[in-house]
């Protein structure tokens, strides 16, 4: 029963929103590979949103372009919340190894990746007056992928529904406490580069006379 | 062989030449002309107006005559009168002019603030009339500080603003005063505010309109007669956070608490013109405050021109930091209305033009800082005579003429038939426009809308493209997916019919085995 590839797996989970990723758990199936392919369809969905929208709904500013901010929208979040959902759950003993919360959380991801594709794709041939139907493919993608996320969580670390919404919210606490933690690092190496800076050239200055 | 060679050289350097003039007549002016592209963004561009010349009190003809008659007159009068001192020697030219206007006989007044009187003179500069003396029932007025001057084209009658008297005189052409506003006797007008009127209009029907510096209620208002009417045309307040978090606290204060607290009133309005539809546009001199800074009024004293362009336009420089070194906003200090409805609005703060045509578009930016032809220390006025703009700077003491470009006279020919709704006429202009300057976006609009209504729809959606007008790209790919639908309906439906019936013809023939499929083979095999 269920002697799924790896590629039929991804299907089988997307497709069987409840049990599917109880089952991706019980074959101890899912690629990491698969997993980041679709970190980087992310990304490419995310340049794609911003930057390939049809003329009539969306005109980027193209006089300057910084990838970055993308790298940090796709790549960074999700980095971000594979580790912050797994320093958390360990707090409160859910069953997900750090590989195990990258696959699933990438797998949840593809409904929303595919609705804005999908949406991008069709803002080239519809008028304004029809952008309902590209909010349709959106806003299903997002509602797919947040049921598929909250049941992907609650399978990876076995925890009840309540308990998963709980881990979800605690997660995003850390987030923002991380990239807080984060800023305030970059600020202090800066001072600590400067200072070391200052007494180089102090000392340069002495050694000279 | 020789002769060849020298005639290529010849006219290598007639190119040259011609070459070289060119470039000294598009640098001749002495500041860089600038206008905005989509993202409000400055993009270099070509003037407009091309300064000719300016005229200072001294070369006013006929004005050095009439002053040294008076001054004779003094002298003979009172013989200790001293001609050298400085505010004498002044009164040969002009000192702190406040205000121009050019009335529909083609005379221009000046109100000669610094020397307390009203210069009349024609578009030569050729002095017609010098008023500084009115009689009032017998009785001589002599003029202080006047700030303002107006003509009403339907009586003749000229209106001065006779700012430290504390009156408005309104006079025939040789100095008879007809009436007197001052001060309104009612508890409408605060009688502790000051009375000191900055300028004047008429409409119409003969109601008169004074903004005075104190007042913040909108133009005081008089009706034919001189009786008081009440206040015209006030600004709204900006919603800031301090205003919202008042608006807050009031509802909730007790009546003590509520009088103890600090008004919010609106900023008045610095200066108004009125075109010949009897519509008053107003302008606010404030470099903090954004909304209301250019009105245009209907009698009722609603503004008409938000209602057109909505509310998210930005009168004079968008951000003060672009194409000049000092960062502060734009203080719209004058606007006068073209024959075409163009607004020509004065920037205090840059010295700059600003002409918008009569939707609000930005026409042309002229002027900036500076000594040099073209630019301005303090300017104090503008006026408009056909393809003519005539600036006032009170520090400079002289009036700057600006000369439509050829440049200016297409884009206007182009911006004209176009607000008139003759879209496909303005395409050739349009496109000289370009040629140009590449960077005139309504040239790029104005060209897709004529394409548009002449069903091009894919040249139009081009020119939308460049111009990033994302509505009117809408319009047109509308336009080019429906045709193109049209075209392609029938044998898209037929297509697709077709491939339906072949792939579930193919699909039946491989369930019965008579097809497999390359991938089916392997799994079977």
């Amino acid at each position: 029963m269920l002697d799924l590839t790896q590629g039929q797996f991804v299907r089988h989970v997307i497709m069987h929103p409840f049990e599917g990723f109880e089952d991706l758990r019980w074959k101890k199936s899912g690629s990491l590979a698969i997993a980041t392919g679709i970190v980087v369809l992310l990304f490419i969905q995310q340049l794609a949103y911003n930057r390939m929208y049809g003329f009539q709904y969306y005109s980027s500013y193209d006089k300057i372009f910084n990838i970055v901010p993308y790298f940090f929208r796709s790549f960074g979040i999700f980095l971000l919340y594979v580790v912050c959902n797994w320093a958390m759950c360990t707090l409160f003993d859910g069953e997900g190894s750090m590989k195990n919360i990258y696959i699933v959380t990438a797998y949840s991801l593809i409904p929303y990746i595919a609705g804005y594709l999908i949406g991008t794709v069709l803002s080239h041939f519809l008028i304004k007056d029809e952008y309902i139907f590209i909010q349709t493919f959106e806003i299903v993608g997002t509602a797919w992928t947040v049921v598929l996320f909250i049941s992907a969580m609650k399978a990876v670390h076995q925890f009840s529904f309540g308990k998963t919404l709980a881990l979800i919210a605690l997660t995003l606490v850390a987030m923002i406490a991380v990239m807080f933690l984060l800023v305030l690092l970059l600020t202090l190496f800066q001072q600590v580069i400067i200072f070391i800076f200052t007494i180089y050239t102090e000392l340069s200055y002495r050694l000279r006379v | 062989m020789s002769g060849l060679k020298k005639l290529i050289a010849a006219a290598g350097a007639c190119l040259m030449l011609t070459g070289s003039f060119a470039a000294s007549v598009s640098a001749s002016e002495s500041y860089d002309p600038y206008s905005y592209d989509r993202w409000g963004d400055a993009v270099a561009s070509q003037v407009g107006y091309t300064a000719e010349y300016f005229v200072d009190g001294q070369s006013i003809q006929g004005l050095h005559d009439k002053v040294r008659e008076i001054e004779e007159a003094k002298i003979a009068a009172d013989p200790d009168f001293d001609p050298l001192t400085d505010e004498w020697k002044a009164m040969y030219g002009l000192k702190e002019p406040a205000d121009l206007y050019i009335s529909h006989d083609d005379l221009m007044y000046i109100a000669d603030k610094g020397n307390d009187r009203i210069i009349v003179t024609d578009l030569d500069f050729k002095m017609v009339k010098y008023l500084d003396t009115f009689y009032y029932n017998g009785e001589e007025l002599k003029l202080k500080k006047p700030e303002g001057v107006f003509v009403d084209q339907y009586t003749g009658f000229i209106y001065v603003c006779d700012t430290e008297n504390s009156r408005v005189l309104k006079s025939d052409t040789e100095g008879n005063v007809d009436r007197m506003f001052e001060k309104p006797n009612t508890e409408l007008y605060s009688q502790d505010l000051t009375y000191n009127p900055k300028k004047v209009a008429v409409d119409k029907a003969g109601n008169v309109y004074i903004v005075v510096k104190s007042v913040t209620k909108g133009a005081v208002m008089y009706d034919i007669e001189g009786k008081f009417l009440g206040f015209y045309g006030a600004n709204r307040v900006e919603a800031t956070s301090e205003i919202i978090y008042n608006a807050f606290w009031n509802t909730i204060a007790s009546e003590e608490q509520r009088a103890r607290s600090t008004r919010t009133t609106p900023i008045g309005f610095t200066n108004f013109d009125i075109d010949d539809e009897g519509f008053i546009y107003t302008v606010t001199e404030s470099s903090d405050v954004r909304t209301d800074t250019v009105k245009k009024l209907n009698p009722r004293g609603a503004n008409i021109l938000s209602a057109v362009v909505g509310d998210d336009v930005t009168f004079g420089d968008i951000a003060p930091a672009y194409y000049s070194i000092y960062t502060k906003n734009s203080a719209l200090m004058d606007i006068d209305i073209g024959p075409n409805g163009e607004m020509n609005i004065l920037d205090f703060a840059h010295g700059r033009i600003f002409q918008y045509d009569k939707m609000a578009n930005l026409m042309f930016v002229l002027g900036g800082d500076g000594d040099q032809l073209g630019t301005f220390r303090s300017v104090s006025a503008i006026e408009s005579k056909d393809n003519m703009l005539y600036v006032l700077d009170s520090r400079k003491n002289s009036v700057t003429v600006f000369k439509r470009s050829a440049f200016g006279e297409i884009v206007t020919e182009a911006t004209n038939l176009y607000n008139e709704g003759y879209y496909q006429e303005s395409y050739e202009p349009w496109l000289n426009v370009i040629k140009y300057d590449g960077n005139y976006r309504r040239a790029y609009i104005g060209i897709g809308n004529a394409l548009l209504n002449s069903e091009q729809y894919k040249e139009a959606m081009k020119y939308f493209k460049i111009s990033i007008s994302r509505n009117r790209y809408n319009r047109a790919y509308e336009g080019y997916r429906g045709k193109l639908l049209e075209k392609y309906f029938t044998p898209a439906v037929i297509a697709i019919i077709v491939i339906a019936i072949a792939v579930t013809v193919i699909k039946k023939l491989n369930q019965k085995g008579i097809i497999t499929f390359p991938w089916q083979r392997k799994r079977g095999v």
